[in-house]
């Protein structure tokens, strides 16, 4: 399948496929990093601020707009098509097949969809679970199964691939029974995740089985069943910076969605001013950004001064960055002089309040290594087009790690 | 601890080289920090800068200062009087950044003035063991003879951890 994208991609460029390894790709990206800094360096420049230049505005600008391209080109560099990893999992399925002795029909779509080669590299062993998952416990067990519902023979799996936004959003639908909410349910309340009389979402319900250890199959077979899948399933979009979404109805079947971001070197996001410290957040993470009221927040001194902010007559814990990292400054401005971002997190919304929201940039990320990898709650640090510096916010760690 | 550099165990590399007097393993850059005279080997040294606008990060060690922007490189910069327990000082004209780079990550000490490159070979470093008392997370790897001049090595990885200087154990032990 992929070769058909190469060979097409031969005819419209008329070119030869070259071999690169990945270390020099590094080396370019880099370099045009560093390139893109330094032009912005030289335009700023304050020993320019005051003059009347009007050709070098003009030439100023070209240059600009080359070095954003020549960006855009050696981001595209590294990109492959995910056909690559479909095409791994398409054998797995006949090994599915004679394991469970149930007839799989896999149906691929999109499979041209262009993603991060680091990205693409990583994304096998989860899918692998998620397809595992669906072959095991989402189809029915026995072909009779299915006919007495009136569905065909085999059972049908969809690897979907598509770009949405700067995300790519891979599926795994199977059309088998669906996930059991009784079942779930139940193991959830035994596992103490929601209350004997509560009777959540379905949504909520069905992300309980992302949780570490949890599963409902009856049986540990060779495929599947020992819950440890999901924690690798886990453990990977939380690196790729992804996140994971389930659809299922009784009867249809489930639909797993993976969206993860094309690229992992430049990050949508952003910026934000806390004191002389600059953040910046995933644009997509955040879910709103408020300007509290003097009347919308509650301190609690029974429980450390907890600061609650109303929104919408709802009352969303507050995470205070002062208090959350060290070498902050001390004194926290009440939060009606502040501007409250708020994330949803897998723990619920939190509002985290800072001084000003300044821009949304495409940023450079790095990661943290050395002397910086003290610090929490972060991706890495981002290179601003300013040359600044700015730490990456991760909110679910942040929500994780401040409610302790 | 790691040992990242081959001049971590200069007895051995002497005897695989023989006495080499160039030899880069036997080399120092030697700097200044108030009355001290310091020295890290210089095979670790990449770069030396000039103090630059630095960035405030959260979360990191007092004495890490923040970081620096060098040519699309973030490096965190470690004020090795702050390390050391030293008062502040304000940084002046001779102040630099000698960067480092330990365990595949860079990082930028800030010291009061770099002097020069000197040779120190193996027969005149003193091990540090005597007054650490063997203690094997010393700072201080051992002291160098130069001339007349006495140059404190430095175990740079032992400096990064977090581990703090606590003297008041030394003492103790």
């Amino acid at each position: 399948m992929a070769a058909e994208v190469e060979t097409t991609s031969e005819k419209t460029t008329g070119g030869a496929l070259l071999r690169v390894s990945s270390d020099k790709i590094g080396r370019l990206m880099d370099l045009v990093g560093e390139l893109s800094l330094s032009v912005s360096e030289t335009i700023n420049s304050p020993e320019l601020a005051d003059l009347d230049l009007m050709g070098f505005e003009a030439a100023a600008h070209r240059l600009s707009m080359i070095v954003r391209e020549v960006q855009d080109a050696a981001t595209e560099l590294r990109l492959v098509p995910v056909g690559e990893v479909f095409r791994r999992l398409k054998r797995m399925i006949r090994e599915l097949e004679r394991e469970t002795g149930k007839k799989i029909e896999l149906v691929i779509k999109g499979d041209e969809t262009a993603i991060d080669k680091l990205v693409a590299d990583r994304l096998y062993d989860p899918l692998l679970h998620v397809v595992r998952n669906a072959a095991d416990h989402g189809l029915e067990a026995t072909t009779a199964d299915r006919v007495a519902v009136g569905k065909s023979e085999s059972g049908k799996i969809t690897l979907a691939a598509a770009q949405v936004g700067s995300e790519v959003r891979i599926q795994v639908i199977d059309d088998g029974r669906g996930l059991n909410r009784d079942r779930i349910l139940k193991k959830a309340r035994e596992r103490g995740l929601f209350g004997p009389e509560e009777e959540p979402e379905n949504s909520a319900v069905w992300k309980v089985i992302f949780e570490p250890g949890f599963s409902t199959a009856e049986a540990v077979t060779t495929l599947s069943g020992r819950g440890v899948g999901m924690d690798v399933l886990n453990q990977t979009m939380k690196d790729l910076r992804g996140r994971i979404a389930v659809d299922s109805n009784p009867g249809e079947g489930t639909a797993v969605s993976l969206h993860i971001p094309v690229s992992l070197a430049f990050l949508d996001s952003i910026l934000l001013r806390l004191g002389e410290k600059l953040f910046t957040v995933p644009v997509d993470d955040i879910q709103e950004i408020v300007k509290p009221g003097g009347s919308d927040t509650v301190s609690i001194s029974a429980d450390h001064d907890t600061e609650m902010l109303k929104l919408r007559g709802v009352f969303v814990p507050v995470c205070r960055l002062e208090r959350f990292y060290r070498g902050m400054r001390q004194e926290l401005k009440p939060l009606s002089q502040m501007v409250a971002i708020i994330f949803n997190t897998a723990n619920g919304a939190i509002a985290v309040p800072v001084d000003e929201v300044l821009d949304r940039q495409q940023v450079v990320m790095k990661p943290l290594t050395g002397a910086l990898s003290s610090v929490r709650a972060s991706w890495g640090c981002a290179l601003l087009p300013s040359g600044e510096v700015a730490i990456v916010l991760d909110c679910e760690r942040l929500a994780l790690e401040s409610a302790r | 601890m790691t040992q990242p550099q081959a001049v971590e165990t200069p007895t051995d590399l002497a005897d695989l080289h023989g006495v080499d007097a160039d030899s880069i393993d036997n080399m120092y850059l030697t700097f200044a920090v108030g009355e001290e005279f310091y020295a890290v080997a210089i095979a670790m040294v990449t770069e030396i800068v000039g103090m630059q606008r630095i960035m405030s990060v959260p979360d990191v060690p007092k004495y890490i200062k923040g970081v620096i922007n060098l040519r699309g490189k973030v490096i965190p910069l470690l004020d090795v009087r702050l390390r050391f327990g030293m008062d502040e000082r304000p940084n002046d004209d001779r102040t630099v950044v000698i960067v480092l780079e330990v365990d595949d990550a860079p990082v930028g000490l800030i010291v009061d003035r770099v002097s020069e490159v000197v040779d120190i070979p193996t027969d005149r470093i003193d091990r540090a063991g005597a007054f650490g008392g063997g203690n094997a997370s010393s700072i201080v790897k051992g002291l160098g003879r130069i001339d007349e001049r006495v140059a404190i090595l430095i175990d740079v990885p032992v400096m990064l951890s977090n581990a703090d200087l606590d003297l008041s154990k030394i003492k103790v032990d």
